[in-house]
């Protein structure tokens, strides 16, 4: 009903505010932002000490260390919001990993390589996407199949971690700006930069182009009449969504290659998960039709959160990691498994 | 028509012809490349010999399969199988290793229905959490998936728990009447698993959920019990699969067991025959597909081609089969077919009017 309440109407202005804030729509984001802001009293009550919890460099090691999943859950937002699902990512993460690892000793130019990287993951996801677009095959059980491909040819490369010596690729991941000292340090790598630029591009693909419209149109579902309600072509927005997550994997899997400076056939199992985990608790609907790109910038810095309060609880090891995500995502998804039921 | 010719004609379009045909000529493959493939020796009354061996390693992806069979008859999918037989194993070591009298058949015993038991727990909780939460079976399993992966190093704390029990080593690596213990686990879960649900109308239930929820339930099928029936039986043949899987090694690798064995499961289900659409289902198809993935595996080391390409090979055959059972590829085969028996019968009766 907002667009009825003009500024000139007799409702208090703060009214009009407070509605907007509290608009069902926002809910989901709402509960994540409140979840990060929760996070971080609790962060800072525990573990404030004399210089603080929240302060830039905790920021800054956020960013540095989950930008190649920001960058996966950019990727995954467009194709939840389709009602769809990406499962290949982890898996390609690996491949262009590896794949990098192989081509750099053999002597090619390093923008090639990573380009060759990018174009593996947009290839993936081109495979899913005509799977679920033109053969009309369940999205996780396409990209299902393209993640068992994208491991076996992983497998193919090479079984063995691979290290990544090459000089410009390690200056590139050595790379960094720093402002500040001690606890106000600032430090922004290339890794950081990327993910943030992608998320602009993000932020403007699907809020203010016509394929983004067409992207919620979709998710929106009613076998494709809400879109021709709205005047937009489906066409082939699905296949598009699925190269996008695709070619997200691939530079994820670059930048994952810089921050471990290594090749492996294993690494990126469960990635996924990790993905589409960020993506829901920043407040994306599971079954399509609403969700924020910035809210999945709320939902992987919840996520990095987590992971660090684990650490510093002295839960360090792997498997608490694992166990706590899973138990975060349970909880987000029946969460939103009430909100959309009392929807309809 | 003859008698023969309608035999074959039904022998071709039976739903195994092709899954079977498949199998014989891998096996036949081997056998030319390399002779005495198919030969089968007896040693102390034990069998012997390179199709035992395909038989064995069977046992474990057909429990798996079994299952999942079941879960994707009702149109879902189990994506937690492998972390669960991580769990179950690690459970059962690790109750192996505190116990004092590991080397008692009670012992063993106990150990089995422990992870057995702790499986059938996770399969319940997988269908909990389609059933009453509603939450799309892939999203519900791969919490699991991931999670229970670890769950399995939390039990293990990490380590690679091994322990000896010559007792619950038998399971894996032992004999009974001739042929190894594993293909006997497996063939006495696919007799009970039939019985269950084929001498019953569970089958048939399973089938119509797949088909059309809705329409089951306005039909008084109780889709939500029968659903979290299939996953809970998904769940407990999986724990089961674990312990036959580490049995042999003694070893609960939290990392590397059943890594990627819901790719082996749902590879054999597909090949079976049985739609990933859900609905009909085909636990007899589900035998062959293990016996073709195990041959697949054992053919690639005779034909000396690198193992690493095995789940290559494994992905492009998942993808295949998808594709050929995609609704729009079998609508358009279906167009042409008809357009080509109209065409025939508009040539037929322009035959016939000049006569």
């Amino acid at each position: 009903m907002t667009t009825l309440t003009s500024p000139t109407s007799t409702t208090p202005r703060w009214r009009t505010a407070l509605r907007r804030a509290t608009d069902r729509r926002y809910m989901p984001v709402a509960g994540s932002v409140l979840t990060l802001v929760l996070m971080l009293v609790v962060g800072e009550m525990r573990y404030g000490g004399s210089s603080g919890f929240l302060t830039p460099r905790l920021v800054s090691n956020l960013l540095v260390d989950n930008s190649y999943l920001l960058v996966l859950a950019i990727g995954m937002t467009f194709v939840i919001i389709t009602g769809g699902i990406d499962l290949s990512v982890g898996a390609v993460v690996a491949l262009t990993g590896l794949v990098i690892a192989t081509l750099l000793p053999m002597g090619l130019p390093l923008p090639v390589v990573l380009l060759v990287a990018v174009l593996i993951g947009s290839t993936m996801g081109l495979i899913i996407g005509v799977m679920v677009q033109v053969f009309d095959i369940q999205p996780f059980i396409a990209s299902l199949g393209v993640m068992f491909l994208a491991r076996g040819l992983a497998n193919v490369v090479s079984v063995n971690s691979l290290a990544i010596t090459d000089e410009g690729f390690a200056s590139l991941a050595a790379w960094s700006l720093t402002f500040g000292e001690k606890a106000n340090q600032f430090r922004v790598n290339a890794a950081m930069l990327v993910a943030l630029v992608l998320l602009l591009v993000g932020f403007y693909l699907l809020h203010y182009t016509r394929f983004g419209r067409t992207v919620y149109g979709v998710g929106v579902g009613d076998a494709g009449n809400a879109i021709d309600l709205m005047g937009l072509r489906a066409g082939r927005t699905v296949l598009w969504v699925y190269v996008i997550s695709g070619t997200c994997a691939g530079i994820a899997g670059i930048l994952f290659a810089l921050y471990t400076k290594s090749g492996y056939n294993l690494t990126g199992i469960g990635m996924e998960l990790d993905a589409i985990a960020a993506v829901v608790i920043g407040g994306t609907i599971l079954t399509g039709g609403g969700g924020y790109i910035l809210g999945t910038a709320v939902g992987v810095m919840v996520y990095g959160l987590i992971q660090v309060l684990i650490s510093r609880e002295g839960l360090g090891e792997a498997w608490w990691t694992k166990i706590f995500i899973g138990a975060v995502l349970l909880v987000f998804v029946i969460v939103q498994r009430f909100l959309t039921a009392r929807r309809r | 028509m003859t008698a023969p010719t309608e035999l074959a004609r039904r022998v071709v379009h039976h739903k195994l012809f092709w899954p079977v045909v498949a199998l014989l000529v891998l096996l036949l493959a081997a056998g030319v490349r390399s002779p005495g493939f198919l030969s089968v020796t007896v040693q102390d009354g034990h069998l012997f010999g390179q199709v035992i061996d395909i038989m064995r390693g069977a046992a474990t992806p057909l429990l798996l399969a079994l299952g999942m069979a079941l879960v994707i008859a009702t149109g879902g999918i189990d994506l937690s199988v492998g972390a669960v037989m991580a769990i179950s194993l690690a459970v059962s070591l690790q109750f192996l290793d505190n116990s004092a009298t590991a080397d008692q058949p009670s012992t063993a015993v106990v150990a089995v229905l422990l992870g057995v038991a702790v499986a059938l727990v996770l399969g319940a909780f997988n269908g909990f959490m389609v059933t009453v939460l509603g939450i799309q079976p892939f999203i519900a399993t791969m919490i699991l998936m991931v999670a229970g992966r670890g769950i399995a190093m939390l039990i293990t704390k990490g380590q690679i728990t091994t322990t000896t029990s010559p007792p619950f080593k038998t399971i894996g690596s032992g004999f009974f009447l001739g042929l190894p213990m594993p293909v006997i686990i497996a063939a006495v879960a696919f007799v009970v698993v039939v019985i269950v649900v084929r001498r019953t109308a569970l089958g048939m239930l399973l089938e119509s959920i797949g088909i059309n929820r809705e329409a089951a339930r306005l039909a008084g099928v109780r889709s939500r019990n029968v659903t979290w029936f299939a996953y809970a039986a998904s769940g407990l043949l999986a724990g089961l699969a674990g312990i036959v899987y580490g049995a042999p090694t003694m070893a609960a690798d939290a990392n590397n067991i059943g890594l990627m064995k819901e790719m082996d499961a749902i590879l054999c289900v597909v090949l079976g025959g049985t739609s990933l659409m859900g609905g009909k289902f085909y636990l007899g198809g589900t035998v062959v597909g293990a016996l073709i993935l195990t041959t697949i595996e054992r053919v690639v080391i005779i034909f000396h081609i690198p193992s690493q390409t095995t789940p290559l090979f494994k992905a492009i055959v998942i993808i295949a089969v998808c594709i050929a059972q995609s609704p729009v590829l079998l609508r358009r085969l279906d167009l042409r077919r008809l357009r080509r028996a109209s065409r025939r019968r508009a040539e037929l009766a322009s035959q016939e009017v000049p006569a």
